[in-house]
């Protein structure tokens, strides 16, 4: 047993082990009592360095951008906007005019405004840690304070402190650093939400006891029970070791039984290859093209849309690489495209249904782009169609095909012919999955919208998030027909939804007969180890009980979770 | 001139993170003064992000813009666009 254990919020599933380092800024301001400051030279020095701040602010977006995301980046437009924000400017310009030095005025302009935000709730308070963020570096910049360099810690270790910023976060390496935990926040903020992105261990919102922990304490971080052990002993130790996905496997994995299991990527920017190859993945059993159409005005051309095809097969010479065509709906907005308004865009016109029709055209283009990337990238590529539920649309997605094949062969351009397949998302697929899977080389299962259509229950409403759960035995039902279907076709079939990546049903999946599954890099690692641990005819039989079962909590006796 | 237009936020971060950045940054890049507010309060200066996020509109709020200068409409324009598009939508070119 550790020593102590600290409570707080879990931010990313991972355990890691190391030692404290602590982080904390150490700013000193002057008091500014007899001291004698020139107004003028004090305003030059605050412009100077808001002009500092924002070339590091840009820079740090642009990093953050290629490192984890767009997504993640955006905050430093905010902190730019904050940077920028006329109210800071002309509180902090009269009181210099009143004589103050510039960061005791940088001090007192933010100040004001933290505490007007701290006293809010929810996402009003994480503004107030914005513009901490703002203020601290201002100061840092004015009173030529060092910056401590958190990209470059000692390995192994953990970093504490009372909060981390973004900008904190976004210089952390994963490979160095085992976790952090901080004082404050909460699930969304800022801070855990990079500790996703990065699949670091962390976990936030300790509380003041946390300032108790030593510089140099070997501690343990479970993001997934939310708790810091202080002192951990051995087998502590051990667990967290082996799970803090340091364990990568590089090669393909099977049962100890000997069945192959491939397991692979999901993709959705350019940005995630590389950690994806880094993390041991056999491939991309789901590479998703949205963000090629997504945030432009004209529609991507067809050799745009070959050089990323290209990109991606190029990073996994070795690998299969599963793209899905366009699969977009009347939730989304893209200009050029004229997407309905409607009443359940879920249930409307969404996927291969828009691809047949009304955007044929850039089906065509996008099918063209594949069949030329499949021809000259390195890995193998295999073309999904999206929300499939009929067998007259997949005999329309494969005419569609074959006529890209002919176009191309008609420019006297190399075409491959790549593996198909369908992704099974609606209840009707996995009904006509024989069928279907007749005319493919393979399905992917889709689990996410699967469960939402076989249990009639939204993946974002809340209230019904315990029907939205893929362990429902009608669910697993549903996967079984599937897998059975597919086998029965000598088709192969894989998993692309959230559930293949949670390496506790990895033995269920292996059991129910999935040939690949198919993640979010970050748990590649486990799932690669929960195969290999795996006995696949004892998972078969074991899988069996939990699909017979008549309830939830049956199944998940049955699997022991 | 000086226009008036009242709009429904759609982005589930209500005018927060990106959708804030993105309304502040548009209303620097025109000439016309922004003043932004719930329908039946002050008014702010949409120029400042502490302003603007501190309104505290969240999705499905109405928010009344009101502009005054040469691009008064035009500033209303892309204001309604980027309080009309969802999140995982919005252009985050800089710019």
């Amino acid at each position: 047993m550790a020593e102590r254990t600290l409570h707080g919020t879990g931010a990313t599933p991972r355990s890691g082990v190391g030692s404290v380092v602590w982080y904390g800024r150490d700013i000193s301001l002057l008091d500014p009592d007899g001291v004698e400051v020139d107004p003028e030279m004090e305003g030059e020095r605050f412009a100077d360095a808001v002009d500092t701040a924002r070339t590091e602010l840009e820079s740090e977006r642009e990093a953050t951008a290629e490192r984890v995301g767009e997504q993640e980046a955006a905050v430093f437009d905010a902190h730019i906007q904050f940077l920028e924000d006329p109210t800071i400017e002309d509180a902090v310009e009269t009181m210099i005019g009143e004589g103050l030095p510039a960061p005791n005025a940088v001090d007192a302009a933010f100040g004001e405004h933290i505490e007007q935000f701290e006293g809010m709730d929810g996402r009003m308070a994480e503004r107030a840690d914005d513009l901490r963020d703002v203020r601290d570096r201002l100061l840092r910049l004015l009173t030529d304070g060092e910056r401590v360099d958190l990209g470059d810690l000692p390995e192994g270790s953990v970093v504490l402190a009372e909060r981390l910023t973004p900008s904190d976060t976004a210089q952390l390496d994963p490979e160095r650093v085992a976790g952090f935990a901080t004082v404050t926040g909460g699930r969304t903020s800022h801070a855990a939400i990079f500790a996703r992105s990065l699949a670091l261990p962390a976990v936030v919102g300790i509380g003041e006891t946390l300032e108790s922990v030593e510089g140099g304490t070997e501690v343990v971080v479970d993001g997934d029970d939310g708790t810091l052990l202080v002192g951990p002993d051995d087998d502590e130790r051990e667990a967290a070791a082996s799970g803090s996905g340091a364990a990568i496997v590089d090669e393909s994995v099977e049962t100890t039984d000997g069945k192959h299991i491939e397991v692979a990527a999901n993709i959705g920017q350019p940005a995630e290859l590389d950690p994806a190859a880094q993390r041991g993945a056999d491939g991309v059993g789901l590479y998703r093209t949205e963000f090629l159409f997504l945030d432009r005005e004209t529609p991507p051309s067809e050799d745009e849309q070959y050089e990323a095809v290209r990109e991606v097969l190029d990073t996994f010479p070795d690998g299969r690489v599963v793209v899905r065509t366009l699969d977009i709906g009347g939730d989304k907005r893209i200009p050029y495209l004229d997407l309905p308004a409607e009443e359940n865009p879920f249930l409307g016109e969404r996927g291969i249904r828009r691809s047949l029709d009304p955007d044929s055209d850039l089906f065509a283009t996008q099918l063209r782009a594949l069949l030329r990337a499949a021809a000259d990238g390195a890995g193998d590529l295999a073309i999904m169609f999206p929300l499939v539920a009929t067998v007259e649309e997949l005999d329309g997605a494969l005419d569609a095909l074959d006529a890209a094949a002919a176009d191309l062969e008609g420019r006297e351009t190399e075409v491959a012919d790549p593996e198909v397949g369908v992704m099974i998302e609606t209840p009707s697929a996995v009904f006509m999955a024989e069928e279907l899977a007749a005319r493919v080389d393979f399905l992917s299962i889709g689990t996410n919208d699967l469960t939402q259509y076989v249990m009639a229950a939204d993946r974002e409403n809340e209230r019904v998030g315990d029907l939205h759960d893929p362990t429902h035995p009608g669910v697993l039902r549903a996967i079984r027909q599937t897998v059975k279907s597919a086998h029965d076709e000598d088709a192969w079939v894989g998993m692309c939804g959230e559930m293949a990546g949670d390496p506790d049903l990895t033995e269920l999946l292996v059991g129910l007969g999935l040939d690949e599954l198919s993640m979010s890099a970050v748990t590649i690692p486990e799932v690669k180890t929960a195969v290999s641990e795996t006995e696949h005819s004892a998972a078969s039989e074991r899988a069996d009980r939990a699909r017979l079962a008549a309830t939830r909590s049956e199944v998940h006796d049955t699997l022991e979770l | 001139m000086t226009v008036e237009r009242t709009v429904t936020i759609v982005p589930e971060a209500g005018l927060h993170a990106r959708p804030a950045s993105a309304f502040v940054q548009a209303v620097n890049d025109h000439e016309a003064e922004v003043s932004a507010g719930r329908p039946d309060g002050d008014l702010v200066q949409a120029a400042s992000m502490i302003a603007v996020t501190s309104l505290g509109v969240g999705q499905d709020d109405d928010i009344k813009l009101v502009a005054d200068g040469p691009d008064a409409e035009a500033v209303l324009d892309e204001l309604e666009r980027i309080l009309t598009t969802p999140e995982a939508e919005l252009d985050t070119d800089d710019g």
